[in-house]
């Protein structure tokens, strides 16, 4: 059956994700990074990057991992190198946060260790890529979803060699002029690939997929949803332009950069419009958590894209349009993923322990592995925070910014607690817990395919 | 077997598959339009035809497997073969309830 895989280290990847989720809240929570230091900050660096890199990235490749092969109905090429790309990718983002560290006066650590991070960060990324091109050129022609994961994949190589460039340059190893303009004046657009190319565009062309299956609603493409891909295509390709522009000596063309603006924001108006015709067309009129929340997340993509639109709001968002940033950043995509990872990870433990036995013995619904009223409260509780914590930054409360990241952190490890607890089969009643046949036990942290990984 | 006999058999089938349960969507396979076809001819062999709601779904080959093993303890079946098509490719309106 092609492409009937299920990612034996997407768990894991899930796993870390998790780990650097709570340690980079926990970090904020305790005062680290913006807005007690800089935007520009080590410390505020290095935070970022802990989300950027060890959350939302590790999250994205480990989802991929697995729905790449669905998107395509082929399986997964280069499977054996997900694990090393974990390794690469951990220990890489270990050492630039220790490089990052040491500019920041931490002794005991030294910037040196931010090139050989981003080396490693390269080569961990890179891996992925080739993992995930080879699976998609071999499928084409490509269905919508997957085209934007394939711009999505470019976006991170050109994020990932900025972001090396840059560590060269931190790290005092290079002092090449073009090198130093690029730290000095594309700090904004390596963010804009990282944040909005890779990370973003290739959630909605996963979404483009995974809510037509989860709300039982048609999924033939819009021309919408084709407008999207265009406009967010052009929206990057004019970033990368202008990025080369400035490592060749030149400087990032104003119209070029507002243009791209432009193309992006009408592609989020026309994604929400694709999500509200979705929503509408659905065939399952009772939808679960995982999908009211990812409607919390594509309603703040959509405040953020607004607010980022209208000048009024953009330059009252302080240093960086930060208060947007985090409004993006925690609203969008870390609301996305947390909602999403309350469908995935029950739904691969369900496949894991109950698959083997499905058509022989009683087997509860993978609804039936979560607890939605809890994990409901714990979710308002995020968004709730986020919401507060975003109007803190408008509004320059540092105590108020405070006060809602610990509600925030709060609130996301009350929702790891709830995965472990459906990973743990917890929340399953007694008598078809462990139906005869099924695995003796589960690991937190690898998939076991009892038929496809074979 | 007579055609009264394989009707009896295919309906006993079809009941069967009832107690199989789509993963994600939490309901029976039978109602949520999953199952193409089921024949049995005269010697007892049962034929299922049968698809998953996503093309490349990682449950794919438990469902398939769940009903060649739920057909064959029906009554009446000496042999089951369970193929699975995606032509047509399942759509939200195939599902009866």
């Amino acid at each position: 059956m092609p492409g009937a895989t299920l990612s034996p280290w997407t768990m894991s990847y899930f796993s870390a994700a998790c780990l650097f989720l709570v340690i980079g809240q926990g970090m904020m929570a305790a005062g680290y990074g913006y807005p007690a230091a800089d935007v520009h900050a080590p410390v505020t660096l290095a935070v970022v990057h802990i989300l950027a890199i060890g959350w939302l990235g590790l999250l994205m490749v480990g989802a991929l991992l697995q729905f790449v092969p669905v998107l395509v109905a082929a399986p997964l090429r280069g499977r054996r190198l997900a694990l090393p790309a974990l390794g690469f990718l951990i220990l890489g983002l270990l050492l630039l946060v220790g490089g990052f560290a040491a500019l920041a006066g931490v002794e005991g650590m030294s910037p040196g260790l931010l090139p050989f991070g981003g080396l490693l960060l390269v080569t961990g990324f890179g891996l992925v890529t080739i993992m995930i091109a080879a699976t998609l050129f071999a499928a084409r022609p490509l269905p919508l979803p997957a085209r934007f994961i394939a711009v999505g994949l470019g976006a991170l190589v050109a994020t990932i060699l900025v972001g090396a460039i840059f560590t060269l340059v931190l790290s005092g190893a290079v002092t090449h002029d073009a090198a130093i303009a690029l730290v000095l004046d594309a700090v904004p657009l390596h963010a804009a690939l990282g944040l909005a190319g890779w990370l973003s565009f290739t959630a909605i062309g996963v979404s483009y997929r995974l809510l037509p299956m989860f709300m039982l609603a048609p999924d033939e493409p819009r021309a919408t949803s084709r407008a999207v891909w265009w406009t967010g295509a052009a929206a990057l390709a004019l970033v990368i332009a202008c990025v080369t522009a400035i490592a060749l000596g030149g400087a990032a063309v104003k119209w070029a950069l507002a243009l791209a603006a432009l193309f992006a924001v009408f592609a989020v108006v026309l994604y929400s419009t694709d999500l509200v015709l979705l929503f509408r067309a659905r065939r399952r009129k009772s939808v679960e958590l995982n999908i009211r929340a990812s409607y919390a997340a594509f309603a703040a993509l959509f405040f953020a894209a607004v607010l980022f639109a209208l000048p009024t709001t953009r330059s009252a968002a302080g240093e960086g349009a930060a208060a947007i940033v985090y409004l993006f950043v925690f609203g969008w995509l870390t609301g996305l993923g947390l909602a999403q990872l309350y469908k995935i990870v029950p739904f691969l433990t369900w496949l894991e322990y109950y698959g083997p036995v499905l058509g022989r013995a009683a087997v509860p619904r993978v609804q039936d592995l979560v607890e939605e009223k809890r994990a409901g409260v714990w979710l308002c509780l995020y968004y709730g925070a986020v919401a507060a914590a975003t109007l803190s930054l408008f509004t320059d409360s540092p105590a108020v910014f405070r006060i809602a990241l610990v509600a925030q952190f709060g609130a996301t490890v009350g929702l790891i607690v709830e995965l472990v607890r459906a990973r743990a089969l917890s929340m399953v009643a007694p008598p078809m817990r462990y139906p005869a046949g099924a695995p003796s036990s589960i690991s937190f942290f690898r998939s076991l395919d009892h038929r496809s990984n074979q | 077997m007579s055609e009264a006999t394989n009707e009896a058999v295919r309906d006993a089938i079809r009941d069967a598959l009832r107690t199989i349960i789509d993963p994600e969507i939490g309901q029976n396979i039978v109602d949520l339009g999953l199952i193409y076809e089921v024949a049995v001819d005269d010697c007892g062999i049962a034929q299922v035809t049968m698809t998953t709601t996503t093309k490349g779904c990682p449950a794919s080959e438990y469902l398939k497997e769940a009903v060649r093993n739920c057909v064959w303890y029906v009554p009446g079946v000496e042999y089951a073969e369970v193929r699975l098509t995606y032509e047509p490719a399942w759509t939200p309106e195939m599902m009866s309830a």
